[in-house]
């Protein structure tokens, strides 16, 4: 039993990773009805990057390796500086050059090929091999009874709450966040009210991009290592838990992202590591059966978007 | 003697694929005046709307705003420089509360990344919401403004709309078919609330079916036929114009 409950807790941790990519999986497709497939080598980018510069320091020898909190800070302003160039180079220009509104394809298909290139220029520079990322708490633990928490493990939880709160307070209270629920909601709309809509598509790369970094950032500190192919595997199951949950729905990618990461963690434990890709997929399956708009499923998606 | 032209349309044409939907037509809205802009089925009175707001962009022709030719602006521009509209089909945002639909309005007047990163508890940005309450309250509609706008009725949605429209501070403001879909105590109720929005200042130009509330609103009105204006005068006249009549009831041998 306790070996179950310590299970859950471990997958509470790991779904906290899944929840934050979800998150920004979330808010492209919420906003702008576009499947970003740059996440997840965004997320493996700010792990990469963060290990590059406690290794080596930042490039052509502008610093000395840097430390562990400076290293992840770098990694996430990296990937939000990538977000910004993907916006630039899917989607606007192909929006611009395109036009029509309905039309997601050539997005979706841009975006493929910005996740092929980002992954396999970190694999030519750094090699497939997974590299180790130490924070001077890595091997610290509290103990409640006989499960364990590691420190790491509620330090990535803190983190992922945090985003996730200081998110959704930015779309409920600020006037961005407005702006951006709006032209979730009708896009032709809030152009002709006057919402600057070409300089707000942009702050939700930026967002993305920093939910992207900060659970790069969770993911290295939790599990003390990095390597190339960790975004494909984060963002299949990201992925997962936000349809599990509800596109468009904050709520629905934090329950849906936990319900897989808690999944997970249990088949693995009690059928074995094999069975973890058939049993999440198969549940997800299920779930759609019964209930296809997701747990918290949200009304607009998939209507006329930007 | 005349107040001064706010909004000028001077030989606009625009044609969908070889066929003119709109052909040299030209008009003057005068300020503070209401004018209807009326016509039989597909005369072209919606492309005209989308023509001056933006949504289409004229093949021909200027449009004037205060004397500025915007007919090369993006619609979020032309509104920011003093146009709203409504739309024939509503297009409040479903999930938004009321009070957040009438802030989107807002927009067209906040300027820099500073303004939009400011969060609403704080004193200056409650001022926006302050405003957009009051306004509210002003033409009857503060009973609610926390509600959802998908919860409230179709009359109800179609105020919230106009006054959405009117915090961008319009000079001119565009209504598509205000009084589609409402019945007749509802269009009697709309015709007072209009009337109050044009005592405000503000110009209205109106495409309209129900000639009960053209005759009643509107001093003005605009006929158009096939795209092409054939009455430009008072509305207390537009009943007797032989053009108009044909144009509605076809020609003479027909009707008789």
């Amino acid at each position: 039993m306790i070996l179950v409950l310590q299970q859950v807790i471990n997958g509470v941790m790991l779904g906290a990773v899944y929840v934050t990519v979800a998150l920004a999986f979330n808010l492209t497709i919420g906003i702008l009805n576009f499947l970003n497939f740059t996440i997840p080598p965004l997320f493996m980018l700010t792990a990469m990057v963060a290990w590059a510069s406690a290794q080596y320091g930042l490039p052509f020898g502008l610093s000395s390796p840097l430390n562990w909190a400076a290293a992840l800070g770098d990694g996430i302003a990296v990937a939000i500086a990538a977000s910004l160039v993907v916006e630039r180079m899917t989607f606007r220009y192909m929006k611009a050059r395109y036009g029509d509104a309905t039309e997601h394809a050539i997005p979706l298909v841009s975006s493929l090929g910005f996740l092929l290139i980002i992954e396999n220029l970190v694999r030519m520079a750094y090699g497939t091999e997974p590299h180790r990322f130490t924070t001077p708490f890595t091997n610290m633990n509290l103990r409640f009874g006989g499960l364990i928490v590691s420190i790491p493990q509620l330090f990535s939880l803190v983190l992922a709450l945090a985003i996730v709160f200081g998110l959704s307070r930015l779309l409920k209270y600020t006037r961005i966040g407005r702006a951006l629920r709006s032209i979730a909601e009708n896009p032709d709309a809030s152009l002709l009210m006057g919402v600057d809509v070409g300089r707000i598509v942009p702050v939700v790369f930026v967002l993305s991009g920093l939910l992207c970094g900060v659970a790069g950032a969770i993911f290295a500190i939790n599990y003390g290592q990095v390597y190339a192919g960790m975004g494909n595997e984060v963002g299949n199951k990201a992925i997962a838990g936000m349809v599990l949950g509800g596109l468009g729905s904050i709520w629905g990618a934090i329950v849906g992202g936990v319900i897989v990461g808690v999944v997970e963690t249990l088949s693995i434990h009690l059928f074995g590591g094999d069975t973890v890709q058939a049993i999440v997929w198969g549940l997800l399956l299920v779930a759609l059966i019964v209930r296809p708009q997701g747990i918290f499923g949200h009304h607009a998606i998939g209507k006329g978007k930007l | 003697m005349d107040a001064a032209v706010v909004l000028a349309l001077r030989n606009v044409t625009k044609a969908f694929s070889g066929l003119k939907v709109v052909t040299d037509v030209s008009f003057d809205v005068r300020e503070g005046q209401r004018t209807a802009l009326i016509g039989p089925n597909g005369a072209g009175k919606t492309t005209v709307f989308n023509l001056i707001s933006g949504a289409y962009s004229a093949d021909r022709g200027a449009i004037l705003l205060q004397g500025t030719d915007i007919a090369a602006k993006r619609p979020g521009e032309r509104t920011v420089m003093g146009l709203a509209r409504s739309f024939q089909n509503i297009r409040l945002m479903p999930h938004l509360s009321v009070v957040e639909n009438v802030m989107v309005g807002q927009h067209a007047r906040t300027r820099g990344m500073m303004d939009l990163l400011t969060p609403l508890w704080l004193k200056r940005n409650r001022a926006w919401r302050d405003e957009a309450e009051s306004q509210l309250r002003a033409f009857g509609l503060g009973t609610y403004p926390n509600e959802v706008t998908a919860n409230l009725p179709y009359g109800i949605r179609k105020k919230i709309e106009v006054v959405r429209a009117l915090m961008s501070h319009p000079k001119v403001l565009l209504l598509d078919e205000p009084a589609a879909g409402l019945n007749t105590r509802e269009t009697g109720d709309l015709k007072d609330f209009l009337m109050g929005v044009a005592e405000h200042g503000v110009t209205l130009l109106i495409v309209e079916h129900d000639m009960s509330l053209v005759r009643s609103l509107c001093e003005h009105t605009i006929v158009l036929n096939f795209g092409l204006k054939i009455y430009d005068g008072p509305t207390a006249s537009v009943q007797e114009d032989p053009a108009v009549l044909e144009a509605y009831l076809g020609p003479r041998h027909n009707a008789a």
